[in-house]
């Protein structure tokens, strides 16, 4: 799962969200790293709704435009849930061999 | 929308959505131009400004993924679209498989060459690249689209080193490589479904075989009559994809042949095989089957 398609599904996991709301959410989420841009965020869009992990939820009108929400199926949520358990097992190893190392595993970026 | 406070961000965006599928188009371009303007809110800026590098090539990926998409990978894609992209990835798919034909034709021909260097003059650094394909065949098996993207490259780079003033027939014999490149890359995007691993380790590993143990021998007459064969089987079998994909390849196998014809060496056999090319571009394939 690439880190765009974990950021999207962490989003999503909240609550149902439309697409800008989304983009906002992944900037938040990975601290101004990834800014999605909207090519790309229908690419993943797109990749989750057919893997069913997500799907289209309600559709609205704000200030003339249309925004439509997606959210998280049960499939979506135990992909979500797998995938940070893989990445839980990844950090709990490497901050073991930082350990090991007398090195700090959790530095704090300026 | 209120048309007449339409701005000209907007427009251009709009625009550079038209590369988009109309379907995909139908479906999403408000969505879309709504999160793109969102933030959007300086009056120069909506004036002035363009939709930027970044989201220019971002739009582009989303249209070459939505125009050869892969029935599974995306919603709601109509029946003739998602064909497109089967075609186009058996294409590529072929090529790669010609590709290891020739790497085995080429290892056999190496062998002779190091226990012979007398008679073919030895091996030069530069024969590392016939093999390529066999790597680039076995890296998309393996789902490691962009190594095999770049093995497909590397087959076609030493003729681009070695073209020299022969430029019109490098591009003839090239053509079915650089094809292959083309189509690999537009073809097994992202969302592109994995390739039938084991049905195609089968026909990769007899190309290979073939090539190593008749290749050198049988020339490159052998591609054409395969690929007429399988033009042929494709049609019985009702399979639109690959009777589609070798109709493009006859074409590009006619390339070569033209050009042994204008020279007129084994005028014949190049005569009967072209002919026999050019009905199987343009035989007629089974219908798509639409249920």
């Amino acid at each position: 799962m690439s880190e765009q398609t974990f950021l999207v599904l962490t989003a999503l996991a909240e609550e149902p969200l439309h697409g800008y709301a989304i983009v906002q959410a992944v900037e938040q989420l990975s601290e101004g790293r990834t800014v999605l841009r909207v090519g790309t965020l229908y690419g993943v869009l797109d990749r989750l709704v057919a893997d069913g992990f997500a799907e289209r939820d309600r559709e609205e009108v704000h200030q003339g435009r249309l925004r439509r929400y997606y959210k998280l199926t049960d499939s979506g949520v135990r992909a979500l849930q797998a995938e940070v358990a893989r990445l839980s097992a990844n950090v709990r190893a490497a901050s073991a061999v930082l350990r090991g190392r007398g090195v700090q595993a959790w530095t704090r970026n300026a | 929308m209120d048309e007449e406070r339409v701005s000209n961000l907007e427009r251009r965006y709009r625009l550079l959505l038209k590369v988009l599928p109309r379907w995909y188009r139908q479906d999403r371009e408000e969505e879309m131009v709504g999160i793109f303007l969102a933030d959007r809110t300086d009056d120069l800026d909506l004036e002035h400004s363009w939709p930027g590098w970044g989201e220019t090539g971002a739009v582009l990926g989303l249209a070459v993924r939505t125009h050869l998409a892969a029935g599974a990978a995306l919603t709601n894609v109509p029946m003739k679209v998602a064909w497109r992209g089967e075609i186009v990835r058996a294409l590529g798919m072929i090529g790669l498989l010609l590709g290891v034909f020739y790497a085995g034709a080429s290892i056999t021909s190496m062998v002779y060459a190091y226990q012979h260097p007398e008679i073919v003059g030895g091996l030069t650094w530069l024969r590392v690249f016939d093999v390529a394909p066999i790597v680039a065949f076995v890296a998309l098996l393996a789902k490691k689209r962009t190594t095999a993207k770049l093995a497909a490259l590397a087959a076609a780079l030493p003729a681009v080193v070695t073209v020299g003033p022969h430029i019109g027939s490098w591009l003839l014999f090239q053509l079915p490589s650089l094809v292959t490149f083309v189509a690999l890359c537009l073809g097994f995007h992202r969302e592109a479904p994995t390739p039938p691993v084991r049905r195609l380790a089968w026909w990769g590993g007899g190309a290979l075989l073939v090539g190593v143990l008749g290749g050198f021998a049988l020339g490159s007459f052998v591609v054409p009559v395969v690929a007429v064969v399988l033009r042929v089987v494709a049609f019985v079998r009702g399979d639109f994809v690959l009777g589609r994909a070798l109709s493009v390849f006859a074409v590009l196998e006619l390339a070569p042949l033209a050009f042994l014809l204008a020279g007129g060496e084994v005028f014949g056999i190049a005569l009967v095989l072209a002919v026999l090319l050019v009905i199987s571009a343009v035989a007629p394939v089974r219908p798509l089957r639409t249920s």
